[in-house]
């Protein structure tokens, strides 16, 4: 079990349903998550599609993105999935100054 | 040897195509007038092939192998892939010859890109080439960049890479006029609690330090810094590949807005290769829209 194969489901499923070169794929209908090692957690977020305990989980934010946009999550939709989870950074960057 | 006829980076949310008429009317027509404007400089000087930077979003690259760099050396490249972005889905053609003497020349200048005979190209490349041909069939060689999975290449090392690939376009001997170009930024958020903010201060602190030619100020950012504005401004590293390409050519900023429905601060930057007098293929401009700053 590892955060990668969780990480190589959901990447899996976002490219299966693009428009790739070679002829487009199986599609996102017939995917079969079963052939990944995902933990209880994992294979629940996945199943049911939930974009907040992926973060939770640490997929990485920009396949987040991407499952969320082929998921048909608009940003303001999952933005308030995922506002609950902000944290406040009292960090400044150089620009700031 | 070729020139570098055009240099310019944009940026490249998906919704200036997925979504264009969100954004309010007057960004619109300020963001895609900078790149019209481009787009008939390309066809003023003769541009014959562009060299586009752009981030990997775990399009050809997953975990398992994650270049830094990767060029496109094929003869065809495919794209976009996104299902819902309304850009033809089409072949477009590379060239082998400019993309195979790139990899030369940045081998045996220290750097080690990854190459590619055959890339999938997603928004990231897809909406600015779009915007520079509405065709698709000038030939393209795409530079994947990885802007999103540590450990990064520092900026500074974006940078000095597209010197090397600058002076490799300058060394080429099979073409007279290339076009250099970044895809990507400026501060944006994604994935994440704070997608939909943009950092508008920072924005214009980069394209002013762009303008100004006061690049170590941006150089030095360690990835910590550059991610507080926005997990997306890493892409700033396709923008310094090209201020390092033409250095020390000041860049001139076309356009800045702050396009939230876009969730991203959207700028177009033009950097001025060609001497003055020089830059007309076939004379005087003939677009009403001559190069200015509306940032």
């Amino acid at each position: 079990m590892s955060l990668y194969q969780l990480h190589r489901c959901v990447y899996d499923w976002v490219r299966a349903g693009e428009v790739n070169s070679a002829d487009g794929g199986a599609g996102r209908e017939d995917f079969d998550a079963s052939v990944y090692e995902l933990t209880d957690e994992e294979r629940r977020a996945f199943d049911d599609k939930d974009v907040a305990a992926f973060y939770q989980l640490g997929l990485h934010q920009v396949l987040l993105n991407r499952f969320a946009r082929a998921a048909g999550f608009a940003r303001d939709d999952y933005r308030k999935l995922l506002e609950p989870f902000a944290t406040t950074d009292g960090r400044k960057g150089r620009w700031q100054t | 040897m070729a020139d570098i006829a055009l240099a310019y980076a944009a940026s490249h949310a998906p919704m200036m195509s997925s979504a264009r008429m969100a954004a309010p009317a007057e960004q619109r027509e300020n963001f895609f007038g900078a790149l019209d404007f481009i787009r008939t400089e390309a066809v003023r000087r003769g541009v014959e092939a562009c060299v586009v930077f752009s981030n990997e979003h775990f399009t050809n690259f997953f975990l398992e192998n994650f270049p830094q760099n990767c060029i496109g050396v094929g003869e065809k490249n495919w794209g976009p892939t996104e299902e819902w972005l309304p850009i033809d889905k089409v072949w477009i053609p590379g060239h082998p010859g400019l993309a195979n003497h790139i990899a030369r020349h940045t081998l045996d200048s220290g750097f080690d890109p990854a190459f590619s005979h055959q890339l999938e190209l997603d928004h990231g490349i897809m909406t600015v080439y779009y915007e520079l041909d509405h065709d698709m069939q000038l030939p393209l060689v795409p530079i994947v960049q990885n802007c999103a999975v540590p450990p990064l290449m520092p900026v500074r090392r974006a940078y000095e890479f597209g010197r090397a690939v600058g002076d490799a376009i300058r060394s080429y001997t099979g073409l007279k006029k290339v076009a250099i170009v970044g895809a990507g930024g400026l501060s944006h958020w994604i994935g994440n609690p704070r997608v939909g903010d943009i950092e508008e201060t920072f924005d214009r602190w980069f394209l002013e330090r762009l303008a100004r030619g006061e690049l170590e100020d941006i150089l030095d950012m360690p990835d910590s810094e550059i991610e507080l504005a926005g997990n997306g401004n890493h892409e700033m590293r396709s923008w310094l590949a090209v201020a390092g390409a033409v250095a020390p050519v000041k860049a001139t900023p076309l356009a800045y807005e702050p396009v939230y429905p876009w969730i991203t601060g959207m700028a177009v930057a033009h950097w001025e290769t060609l001497e003055e007098g020089t830059a007309g293929a076939a004379g005087e401009a003939d677009g009403d829209r001559t190069e200015e700053t509306r940032v």
